[in-house]
């Protein structure tokens, strides 16, 4: 059995500061800043892992600092672990930062276990450009032989090398480490050589057992991590097919399919991608994605023959296809919807039904959805999102009982500038003209005052108007939200005024 | 477009003419409503002043903390109008707090109307910060209905609230007022509609009000800021937690009465409820607990009677004039101070430590030690009549301030006292004093640093640069020096809303010691809190507030070294070696002890031991008590920067003439002479700069005491410079030189962050001396004590022993068949003291396990195998490792690592089943043969670095000794050859970094090493720093290179060209024989090379800043 180890560090992959500046990674232990990882770089300025932030800062003033992130870290693992599969199916995530692959009956598909190594190294060196590799006996011994010995080293026995590497190879606490190194048994071979009961009378059986782990003398493997694929239908034609209709009717089959298959699991897609592959090589997508999970097969049909009537470019069978394939890539957990007493579905999964198909016709970014944003400003209360990425609509304020609204229905962008007539400092409008004709307000409340967001004016200068807004109503009843902007010679010594809204 | 804007003719323009109705702002949250409010109390009562209100009342949420600060405010500004003699201030202030409640209640004002109002209102806050946890409030509305009494209520209730006006209407009929506001929120005009409504429901009158949180608009961004760090959100997504508006500021009386046109009555309830309060807090007249004195006699009489015999005891039945007259002076003034109980209280605390068996030592500081009342009480140790101290720097008559006794206690035992205190009086009598922790600059930055959107590294970055914690001001050098452009405008944001928020209050904390006690209940002057330590109840004033009010402070603190002392008086003791005390052979002056200290030996003496005092010794050779004193003065701050150190020297050691500037005639040329005699010419002491003011530069003893202030309170506000040009002007106009006068100014500015009296110079000089004569004389028992009082001081364990090796003491290994917790002493075999080490040396291991372990060897005389000290004393083998880790069984001929191979087989402890019979039985192993493991021999050189890693120290030898060939083959001299090479002559040199140190200004980096014959002092310069910055900060084993200075008197520096860090060869020691691969370091080598002492916050303060920088 062949198994193979690569190490990974992986403060290299997240490196946006300047190429020059010492990248440390940090993380907050007990309210003090401290270093996660370093860059090859700032390890050779002899910092490292555990130092304080500020004990770093001191000693290197200019310092690229970044959030350490082990859930990243691990994603990014896992991708790697993913590209792996092209040189064996057993590959295992040994965390924070290797890999293991089980290469058992692998290696003679790449000439043999020396190229399919070189092979592995000029893979990984695409995405990183600190990776350690060795090929060991057991899964402990490769990821020894890859954290200790240094890269470029060539060793002619494995046994022999394994013996010469400190205990810290086994992986142990760090306890027992000093307590053996205290004892004079510093490596691996100095534990060997001696006889194992008292090793075990002290230490416990654990140590004895990773020796043998270590040294091959006990069986061991790794426990393959579980990959989730994304769902994939495909058929193939042994007489391509020259009709889209055709190939269309395939992928309502594999609609189907999926729809089956999604079920049998609970979940439903999010994004569906219909493939086809005509003969001479040429592929052509046609995507979809839904606002909620679903795995009906009709309307996938229905969204992807919307796809397909609003293509630019319409799909050329050519001299037809080979090979059509559905793939669901992003897939959610989806329940089984609660049918309404009197028959239908609820009205919520019909909008979603609208605002996809829509959403597919028009582009995504056509049909949009009112979503409330916290704040006093008012046109930047509420924003306008894509429909489709919306998770879940957004609860708004609730008007309060018994009073009247103190929005309009209507806003204009930009407010328009109307003339007034009002009292200083800060009365309300009597009358004005807006679109060349008269208003004579009759009643109104006001004024609301909103001041400007200072943060987002230059210090040093005006902080932005505030904003006096009234609600009017003119003498044939029309009623109008109209703002003084600017407070009355605080901030300007003649306010203009706008009318921002309309109310019903 | 163009928009036209006329001014109506028909509105009518109420304001203009009329005369507006005076208003009272009477629901104003200053900045101890934590977090909400944004003006500091001061500020508002400035305000209300300028805007001419009626009156000011100031309401924090559940708390009266700010309170005192707005009273003293408005108290200033009455003394500043009657100085220039225009009519006082018609503002009324008014306080109270405004109760939050934790059951839906609308928020309530409450002002008491009376004292006993106020007593209530401190109950009710009282009942609720106890029964929450620390730092909040709990309370409920039936808690309020309970303290009803003499308190005016202003409920900031909504149209929905009638229930509870109902209730409260009836509970306390005409006390209660509903608070409206006009917030500009639109339906303002609706809603106060509403509000007339509910009132005419209720019967409860409206009462107008805006709700203040600042002083003016312009402090709605500080305001935006404070709601954000409260909420944990940046400000770009803060969205409507902020406030809509900037109008919630101190509005002008024409303003409110425009926006209450509807409904002016609600402007006239302010003046009405006003006028129904009569308290102010000058009515919160103090009564301190009266002391038992015995039947038949007066505190005062009683205080008179004790001291005057306690006199005729020290110098005879016929009292000398001098001493009858300071006495009949200090009589006279507590008599009319009413202070007696004052000083018996003192003096009853410091019976009680010295009654303890054994007794807690304690010495007073500080300018107590003026007072020959404190000195005859045994409250002070230095006799005024001798030094010529004047009782009027302690208290005086036109200070209107009551007295501040500070007593030290040993460390280890002040709990004990504080406990008597709170048992004495009871917590309802008894409270510690509130330290306001205000925003310093670090943690402004890093606030509203995360509030703009900065990351928190950029924040660190900025903070980073600040150098030390006391810094008072955000010089924009800062900003730059982190590698920020000043001009930027998100860093100048930053800027403008640190110096906003720095100084603001943060939250509430208790004083180190400082107890203020009644005789009625405390918690009807004042609300208490718990404290976070147990045990520990605090009230919410500080010292300022208690000053300003006239609440008296007793100061109880804790010294290290008086516990240190302590423990070297009862060795001595018990190895026969005398009684003693702190009055320890001090008139003798002695000469051994002197050339000791003139020898810069001073490693653990108290005071002078650090790095720029033991450079200072030599060159100032104190010989007599007042040199210690001047020693321990000199070195500080306020002389350094008054550049008054060297002039000092140079006129003592006869280089320089002595003379005094004087003035040009007709003042009296001599008038210095007097005031500066005994430091020739040079102004030393705090008091000394204040004589100078008064008597060269004619400050009032007024000013001189505002100056005093403002060097007292020197973190809290810049005022410094105000006194500036009157000091300066004013001696040059008496015709001292514009030069002179700098410099006076200079170091009085220098005492404002760390300057010395000289009564409290004095009493620490008495405990220099103590500390000097031990250590003098039995070194052992010094070394002993100090290391059985650590953490204190300024050395680690290591020097501390390598300091007593070096004065010919044996020193023993940590052992199971000697030693105990404590270090000890032996007699050796000619009787010489030893000090053997104890297990407290060792980290990690417990005082229960040693206890255990003595117990045990009590009993049976001698451990004689592993296996018997576990079963005998019952040690877990986490113990029993620690032991062989420490090479603790060399008794039993068991080297460290064969006693560590051995515990790792033994069982732990016994079964109690088992261990009575078997106490009777030999011991039998029950472990059987096992093959020889035939670990290798440990080199010597491991063994050092495992004592370094177990007991952060090694008496077999110095790692340095290992590395000595390589270095020597590399031209690398040892400490004690550089130190004794040719002054000019470059050499290189290399030891462990004993401390990194960069004072003052930071012109240059001071850097103590060590190697196994002795260490030398390196001097960087700041420029050179920034080239070898890594070495210099991340070395633990240092090489240097540089030019050797040494002084007239001896001193040695290597002045740095070149730092390289050698640590790697610390690893060399440990090398395993494989690859290299792993490197055991010194782990905790770096703390042996940074001491870093864990002080008690008082002690910082007046122990000379020693720090590893950053």
């Amino acid at each position: 059995m062949r198994q193979k180890t690569t190490g990974e560090q992986n403060s290299a992959g997240r490196d946006d500061a300047p190429a020059d500046t010492p990248l440390v990674l940090v993380e907050k232990v007990r309210g003090a800043m401290r270093i996660a990882a370093t860059c090859r770089q700032a390890a050779s300025l002899g910092l490292s892992a555990g130092l304080a932030l500020a004990d770093a800062r001191a000693q290197v003033p200019v310092l690229s600092v970044t959030d350490h992130d082990p859930a990243a870290d691990l994603a990014w693992l896992e991708r790697l672990a993913d590209l792996c599969d092209r040189f064996t199916p057993l590959v295992a995530i040994d965390a924070p930062d290797a890999l293991a692959l089980d290469i058992t009956g692998c290696a003679h598909l790449f000439g043999g276990e020396a190229r399919l190594l070189a092979e592995v190294s000029r893979f990984l060196a695409r995405w990183s450009d600190d990776v350690r590799l060795a090929c060991g006996d057991t899964p402990e011994a490769a990821q020894a032989l890859a954290r200790f010995v240094p890269a470029g080293v060539s060793f002619e026995s494995e046994d022999a090398t394994l013996r010469r590497l400190p205990v810290a190879a086994l992986r142990i606490e760090e306890e027992t480490q000093t307590a053996l190194i205290r004892a004079g048994l510093k490596t691996i071979g100095d534990l060997a050589m001696r006889p194992s009961a008292p090793l075990a009378a002290r230490f416990g059986a654990d140590l004895v057992d990773s020796l043998d782990r270590l040294l091959g003398s006990a069986d061991s493997r790794i426990t393959p991590r579980r990959a989730a694929p994304a769902l994939r239908f495909e058929r193939r034609f042994a007489e391509p097919i020259a009709r889209t209709e055709a190939a269309m009717a395939a992928i309502g089959e594999l609609a189907e399919e999926a729809a089956v298959e999604l079920e049998q699991r609970g979940m439903g897609g999010r994004r569906f991608i219909a493939r086809f592959f005509r003969s001479d090589g040429r592929t052509y997508d046609l995507a979809t994605e839904s606002s909620l999970p679903m795995r009906d097969p009709d309307v996938l049909m229905r969204l992807l023959n919307e796809r397909l009537a609003a293509l630019a470019d319409p799909v050329d069978p050519g001299f037809g296809f080979d090979m059509i394939r559905l793939a669901v890539p992003r897939i959610e957990p989806l329940t089984p919807a609660q049918l309404q007493l009197e028959g239908g579905t609820i009205a919520q999964e019909a909008m979603a039904e609208l605002v996809d198909r829509l959403s597919t016709r028009l582009g995504r970014g056509a049909i949009r959805r009112f979503q409330p944003h916290d704040s006093h400003v008012p046109e930047q209360a509420a924003l306008t999102l894509p429909a489709v990425d919306l998770p879940a609509p957004a609860a708004w304020d609730a008007p309060q009982q018994g009073e009247p609204p103190s929005r309009p229905i209507h806003l204009f962008d930009p407010p328009q500038p109307i003339e007034v007539i009002a009292e200083v400092p800060d009365g309300p409008p009597h009358r004005f003209r807006w679109r060349r004709s008269q208003h004579h307000v009759v009643r109104f409340e006001g004024p609301e005052r909103i001041a400007a967001q200072w943060w987002k004016h230059a210090p040093g200068k005006s902080p932005g108007l505030t904003r006096d807004y009234y609600r009017v109503e003119d003498a044939r009843g029309r009623r109008f939200w109209i703002f003084r902007h600017g407070l009355y010679e605080t901030e300007r010594p003649d306010p203009r005024w706008y009318v921002h809204g309309l109310f019903a | 477009m163009s928009t036209a804007f006329s001014h109506d003719e028909k509105a009518h323009k109420q304001d203009a003419v009329r005369v507006t109705e005076p208003f009272a702002e009477l629901v104003a949250a200053s900045n101890y409503s934590f977090l909400r409010g944004a003006s500091h109390p001061a500020d508002l009562v400035a305000r209300a002043l300028e805007l001419g209100l009626a009156g000011i009342g100031i309401a924090d949420r559940n708390t009266v903390a700010g309170v005192v600060r707005a009273h003293i405010a408005l108290r200033d500004a009455h003394k500043a109008a009657a100085e220039i003699g225009v009519p006082p201030p018609a503002l009324r202030l008014v306080v109270g707090a405004r109760l939050v409640f934790a059951d839906g209640t609308p928020d309530i004002i409450a002002y008491p109307a009376t004292r006993h109002g106020w007593g209530r209102l401190t109950r009710l806050l009282t009942l609720g910060n106890l029964r929450a946890n620390k730092g909040d409030c709990t309370l409920h509305l039936a808690d309020l209905l309970e303290h009803l009494d003499d308190l005016l209520l202003i409920v900031m209730a909504a149209p929905t609230d009638a229930p509870v006006l109902h209730t409260l209407h009836a509970a306390a009929p005409n006390r209660v007022w509903i608070g409206a506001t006009m917030p500009r929120q639109g339906a303002d005009r609706r809603r106060l509609a509403r509000m007339m409504r509910l009132a005419e429901a209720t019967g409860v009158p409206l009462l107008a009000t805006n709700d203040v949180l600042y002083a003016a608009p312009e402090q709605r961004p500080l305001h935006d800021v404070l709601t954000c760090i409260g909420a944990g959100c940046t400000i770009a997504n803060a969205g409507r937690r902020l406030e809509a508006n900037a109008e919630r500021h101190i509005k002008p009386p024409a303003e409110m009465a425009r926006l209450f046109a509807d409904f002016p009555q609600a402007i006239a309830q302010t003046t009405a409820l006003l006028a129904r309060i009569a308290f102010t807090l000058d009515d919160l007249r103090y009564q301190y607990p009266l002391e038992p004195v015995p039947e038949g006699w007066e505190a005062q009489a009683w205080l008179e009677h004790m001291v005057t015999e306690a006199a005729r005891d020290r110098y005879g039945r016929e009292l000398p004039a001098k001493v009858r007259k300071m006495l009949d002076d200090e009589f006279a003034l507590i008599a009319k101070q009413k202070y007696a109980c004052y000083f018996l209280t003192v003096h009853d605390l410091v019976r009680f430590a010295r009654t303890r068996d054994p007794p807690i030592l304690c010495q007073g500081r500080g300018s107590a030690a003026n007072s020959i009342v404190c000195f005859l009480l045994g409250v002070t140790s230095v006799d005024p009549v001798t030094h010529d101290l004047l009782f009027s720097r302690f208290v005086s008559e036109e200070r209107a301030e009551p007295p501040d006794i500070d007593v030290d206690f040993e460390h280890e035992r002040r709990e004990e006292v504080i406990q008597y205190i709170y048992q004495r009086y009871g917590r309802h009598r008894a409270g510690i004093a509130a330290t306001v922790i205000h925003y310093r600059p670090r943690s402004a930055v890093r606030e509203v640093g995360k509030v703009l959107g900065f990351s928190e590294d950029v924040t660190a970055r900025l903070t980073s640069t600040i150098w030390g914690s006391f810094s008072s001001s955000m010089a924009e050098q800062r900003y730059a020096e982190a590698g920020f452009d000043p001009d930027n405008p998100d860093i100048v944001r930053l800027r403008d809303l640190v110096d906003q928020i720095l100084h603001f209050p943060r939250h509430l904390s208790q004083h180190v010691g400082g107890f203020v006690l009644t005789e009625d209940r405390l918690d009807e002057t004042v609300p208490i809190h718990n404290a976070a330590m147990e045990d520990r109840t605090f009230i919410e004033w500080d010292k300022d507030d208690i000053d300003a009010l006239g609440l008296m402070k007793v100061d109880v603190l804790a010294l290290g070294m008086l516990t240190c002392i302590r423990k070297a008086f009862a060795l001595m003791r018990q190895h026969d070696l005398g009684e003693h005390d702190l009055t320890v052979d001090l008139e003798a002056d002695d000469p051994a002890v002197y050339d000791m200290l003139c020898r810069g030996d001073s490693i653990g003496v108290f005071q002078v031991e650090s790095r720029a005092q033991m450079n200072m010794l030599p060159r100032l050779r104190p010989r007599t008590l007042y040199d210690l004193t001047v020693q321990v003065a000199i070195v500080r701050p306020g002389p350094i920067e008054g550049d008054m150190v060297h002039p000092y020297l140079r006129r003592r050691s006869g280089i320089d003439p002595v003379e005094y500037p004087s003035p040009a005639p007709p003042h009296d040329p001599d008038e210095l002479k007097t005031l500066l005699g005994q430091t020739y010419g040079v102004p030393l002491f705090q008091e000394q700069a204040m004589k100078l003011a008064i008597v060269a530069a004619d400050f009032t003893p007024g000013e001189a005491n505002h100056l005093r202030r403002a060097m007292a309170t020197f973190r809290n506000v810049g005022t410094m410079h105000n006194f500036r040009e009157k000091l300066v002007k004013g001696m040059t106009a008496r015709g001292y030189t514009a030069e002179f006068a700098e410099r006076c100014f200079k170091q009085i500015e220098g005492f404002g962050s760390y300057g010395f009296p000289e009564s409290h110079a004095l009493s620490f000089a008495r405990l220099v001396y103590v500390s000097s004569w031990i250590k003098c004389h039995q070194p052992a028992v010094f070394a002993c004590a100090l290391l059985n009082s650590q953490p204190m001081g300024f050395y680690a364990p290591a020097q501390i022993v390598r300091d007593v090796r070096e004065h010919q003491v044996e020193v023993r290994p940590i052992d199971i068949n000697a030693s105990g917790w404590d270090n000890a002493l032996e007699r050796d075999g000619h009787g010489r003291l030893a000090l053997r080490l104890g297990y407290r040396q060792m980290d990690s291991f417990r005082n229960a396990w040693a206890e255990a372990l003595v117990a045990a060897r009590a009993e049976i005389g001698r451990f004689t195998s592993v296996e018997m000290l576990a079963r005998r004393a019952d040690l877990p083998s986490a113990a029993l490792r620690l032991l062989a880790d420490a090479d603790a069984f060399g008794s039993l001929g068991l080297s460290r690592r064969q006693a560590l191979w051995e515990v790792r087989r033994t069982p732990s402890g016994e079964l109690p089943l088992f261990a009575a019979a078997r106490a009777r039985e030999p011991l039998v192993s029950e472990l059987g043969d096992e093959p020889d493991m035939q670990l290798p021999i440990m080199p010597a050189s491991e063994e050092v670095v495992t004592d370094y890693q177990t007991l952060r120290l090694s008496l077999k030898d110095h790692p340095m000794t290992f590395l000595r060939a390589g270095l020597r083959e590399d031209g690398v001299l040892s400490c004690e050859d550089t130190n004794n090479s040719k002054a000019g002559k470059t050499v290189r040199t290399a030891g462990i970094v004993l401390v990194r140190q960069r004072p003052g200004k930071g012109n240059a980096i001071f850097v103590t090493i060590e190697d196994e014959t002795g260490i030398t002092n390196i001097v960087l310069w700041a420029r050179l720093f920034e080239r070898y910055r890594r070495a210099v900060m991340a070395s633990r084993l240092m090489q240097v290179e540089g030019v050797l200075q040494r002084s007239r008197e001896g001193v040695v520096h290597l002045m740095a060209n070149r730092v390289v860090d050698r640590s790697d060869l610390l690893a060399t020691l440990t090398a395993t024989r494989g690859d290299g691969a792993i490197t055991p370091p010194l782990a905790r080598g770096d703390e042996v090379a940074r001491p870093v002492p864990s002080r008690h916050p008082r002690d910082a303060r007046v122990l000379p800043k020693s720090r590893d920088f950053h």
